[in-house]
C-alpha cells in the first residue's frame, strides 16, 4: 500500500517536472518571438528607418539570397564561411600546437619556466588588435598574417591553462610513481599531462572563442572573402541587411564551433570519473 | 656529498637567476641585431625612444601620450561602470528567477555569440564614429562577460543555504541579499575582469577605425603615416595600460572578497 502510495507522488512528481520543463521552453520561445516581433513592428511602423535597421524578415530574406548569389561582396555564403573558417582555425590549431606543450613544460620543469616566462609576459597584455599595423609590415596581407593574429588572440588562454593545469595535479599521484621507479618523464606524460587535459579544455575553450572573434578585425585588413570582409562591404555599400546576416552568421557559426568542442571535450576526457 | 650539494645548489641558483636574464638579453640582441639589418620593418630601440620623449614636446591631435591614454581609458571606464551597473543586475535577475532566464536568457542567448568587434560595422552605420558610438561597442564587450559570470555564480549558489535562510524566516530580499550575492561574489568578480581586459581590447578596435584621440587611434595614424616607432610607442603604452588594469584587479580582487583563495 505504502510502496503504490510512493509510486503515485513520484509519478505526479515527475508529471509536475514535466509541465515545469515545457512552460520554460514555451517562455523561452515567447522571449525570443516577443523580440523578433516588436523589432518587425518597429520597422513596419515607422519606429526604426528601414535603411538603418532592416525587419527581421527582410534579413531572412537576405540570408536565402546569399545562399546562392554572390553580390554585393563576390562570393556566395559557403565560401564566405569556408574563407573564415580557413583563416580562424589555421591561427588556432598552430595556437594549441605550439601553445599547449609549451604551458605544460613549463609548468613542469622549472628552468623552462624561467626562460620562457619573460618573453611569455612580453607578448601576453598585447591585445592582439594592436599586433595588426606590425603584421602587416612583417608579413603583408595574406593567410599567413591573418592566421598569426588570431594566433597570438589564441596562444596566451592555451598557455596560461595548459601550465595551471599542470601546475594542479596532485602531489600524491606524483609521489607514488617516484616511489615506484617511474622517471621524471614518465611521470610527466602519464599523470602530469593527463591530470592536467581538463583545465587545457578549457584554455582551448577561451582561445576558440577569442580566435572567432577577433577573426572580423583580422579580415578587416585585407580580403577578398570571409565573414568579416562581408560585413565591411555591407557596411560600404550600405547594405544593414547583409551586415546583420554577417553578424547572425558569424555568432552563429561560432555557436557551432563551441558544441563540437563541448562533444571532443567529452571525448578525450571520457576516462575521468564525474563526481 | 655535501660539497656536491652545495655545487648543485649553486648551479640551481645560476640557471635560476640567469635563464630569464639570458631570454631577455636574447629579446634584447634580437631586436638591435634585426633592426640594425631591417629598420624598415622594426625601428631600433633608440628610435623608439625618441619616438616616445618627442610625443611629449610635439604633440599629435592636439595631446600629448598621455592625453591620448586618458581618452581611451576615460571611454572604458564610462563604458564599465554602465555596464556593471545592467550587467551585474540582469545576470541576478536571469540567475535568480527561473522564469526571467526562459524568457529575457534566451534572447541574450542568441544575442552573446556576436562577438563585439563585429558589432563595429553596424554601430558606425548607425551611429557614425562620435564619442557614444565607442562607448556603446566598450558596453557590449564588458556586458557579455559579466551577465553569464553573476547568472552562473547565482545559480550556483547550495539549496541548503537557501533552506536554512527560509527556515530562519528570511524574505526573498533578505536571502538575495544576505546568503546569494555573498556567494556569489569571487564568480562576479572574475567576470568583472573578464570585462575590463575585454573593455580595453574593444576599446582599441573602435578606436583603430576612427577617433580623433585615444591610443588606437595613434596606432592608426603610425601604421598609415610609415612611422613604425610611433606604432611601437603606442602598442608598447597600451601593454603598460593592460597590464597595470590587470595587477589593480588582483589586489582589489584580495580586498572585496579575502575569502576566496
Amino acid at each position: 500500500m505504502d510502496k503504490q502510495n510512493l509510486e503515485v507522488k513520484m509519478q505526479s512528481w515527475q508529471r509536475n517536472q514535466k509541465k515545469e520543463n515545457i512552460k520554460y521552453i514555451l517562455l523561452s520561445i515567447a522571449g525570443i518571438l516577443s523580440f523578433l516581433i516588436i523589432w518587425q513592428l518597429a520597422v513596419m511602423l515607422g519606429f526604426i528607418d528601414e535603411k538603418m535597421l532592416p525587419a527581421p524578415t527582410k534579413i531572412l530574406e537576405t540570408l536565402i539570397y546569399k545562399i546562392n548569389n554572390k553580390p554585393p561582396d563576390g562570393n556566395v555564403l559557403g565560401v564566405n564561411i569556408l574563407a573564415s573558417l580557413q583563416v580562424a582555425l589555421s591561427g588556432f590549431l598552430t595556437a594549441i600546437i605550439i601553445g599547449v606543450p609549451l604551458g605544460l613544460c613549463m609548468g613542469w620543469w622549472i628552468y623552462a619556466d624561467r626562460f620562457i616566462r619573460p618573453i611569455f609576459e612580453l607578448i601576453r597584455p598585447i591585445p592582439p588588435i594592436a599586433w595588426i599595423p606590425l603584421v602587416v609590415v612583417w608579413m603583408g596581407v595574406g593567410l599567413q598574417a591573418k592566421a598569426l593574429i588570431i594566433f597570438f588572440t589564441a596562444f596566451v588562454p592555451c598557455v596560461i591553462n595548459s601550465y595551471t593545469g599542470i601546475k594542479l595535479t596532485n602531489q600524491t599521484l606524483i609521489d607514488v610513481s617516484k616511489t615506484f621507479g617511474a622517471p621524471n618523464r614518465e611521470i610527466f606524460f602519464k599523470v602530469g599531462v593527463p591530470s592536467s587535459l581538463p583545465m587545457v579544455f578549457a584554455g582551448i575553450r577561451v582561445a576558440l572563442g577569442n580566435s572567432w572573434s577577433t577573426l572580423v578585425a583580422a579580415e578587416m585588413l585585407a580580403a577578398s572573402a570571409g565573414l568579416g570582409y562581408m560585413i565591411q562591404i555591407g557596411r560600404t555599400v550600405a547594405r544593414p541587411d547583409i551586415v546583420i546576416v554577417g553578424m547572425v552568421v558569424i555568432g552563429a557559426v561560432g555557436a557551432i564551433l563551441s558544441m563540437v568542442l563541448t562533444r571532443a571535450e567529452k571525448y578525450f576526457l571520457r576516462w575521468k570519473i564525474n563526481r | 656529498m655535501n660539497r656536491s650539494a652545495t655545487k648543485s645548489k649553486g648551479f640551481h641558483h645560476f640557471l635560476y637567476w640567469g635563464l630569464p636574464i639570458l631570454a631577455i638579453a636574447l629579446i634584447i640582441i634580437g631586436w638591435i641585431t634585426f633592426s640594425g639589418k631591417h629598420p624598415e620593418l622594426m625601428p631600433e630601440p633608440q628610435s623608439v625612444w625618441d619616438r616616445f620623449l618627442l610625443t611629449f614636446t610635439k604633440p599629435i591631435a592636439k595631446t600629448t601620450l598621455l592625453g591620448h591614454a586618458w581618452a581611451s581609458l576615460r571611454r572604458v571606464l564610462l563604458a564599465l561602470l554602465i555596464a556593471w551597473g545592467f550587467g551585474i543586475c540582469f545576470g541576478i535577475l536571469i540567475g535568480w528567477s527561473k522564469t526571467a532566464k526562459a524568457f529575457f536568457g534566451s534572447i541574450f542567448e542568441i544575442i552573446r555569440p556576436i562577438p563585439p568587434i563585429a558589432w563595429i560595422p553596424i554601430i558606425i552605420m548607425w551611429f557614425g564614429i562620435g564619442e557614444f558610438p565607442k562607448i556603446l561597442l566598450v558596453f557590449i564587450g564588458t556586458f557579455v562577460p559579466l551577465v553569464i559570470n553573476t547568472s552562473v555564480g547565482i545559480e550556483m549558489v547550495d539549496k541548503i543555504n537557501l533552506q536554512v535562510g527560509r527556515i530562519f524566516g528570511g524574505n526573498d530580499r533578505q536571502i538575495l541579499k544576505e546568503i546569494v550575492i555573498p556567494t556569489a561574489l569571487p564568480s562576479i568578480f572574475a567576470g568583472v575582469r573578464t570585462s575590463v581586459s575585454s573593455g580595453w581590447t574593444t576599446v582599441l578596435a573602435a578606436e583603430m577605425l576612427g577617433a580623433k584621440q585615444g591610443l588606437g587611434s595613434l596606432v592608426t595614424r603610425g601604421w598609415q603615416g610609415s612611422d613604425l616607432a610611433l606604432v611601437l610607442v603606442s602598442v608598447i603604452t597600451i601593454a603598460i595600460i593592460g597590464a597595470l588594469l590587470s595587477v589593480i584587479l588582483e589586489k582589489l580582487e584580495k580586498v572585496v572578497c579575502p575569502w576566496n583563495n
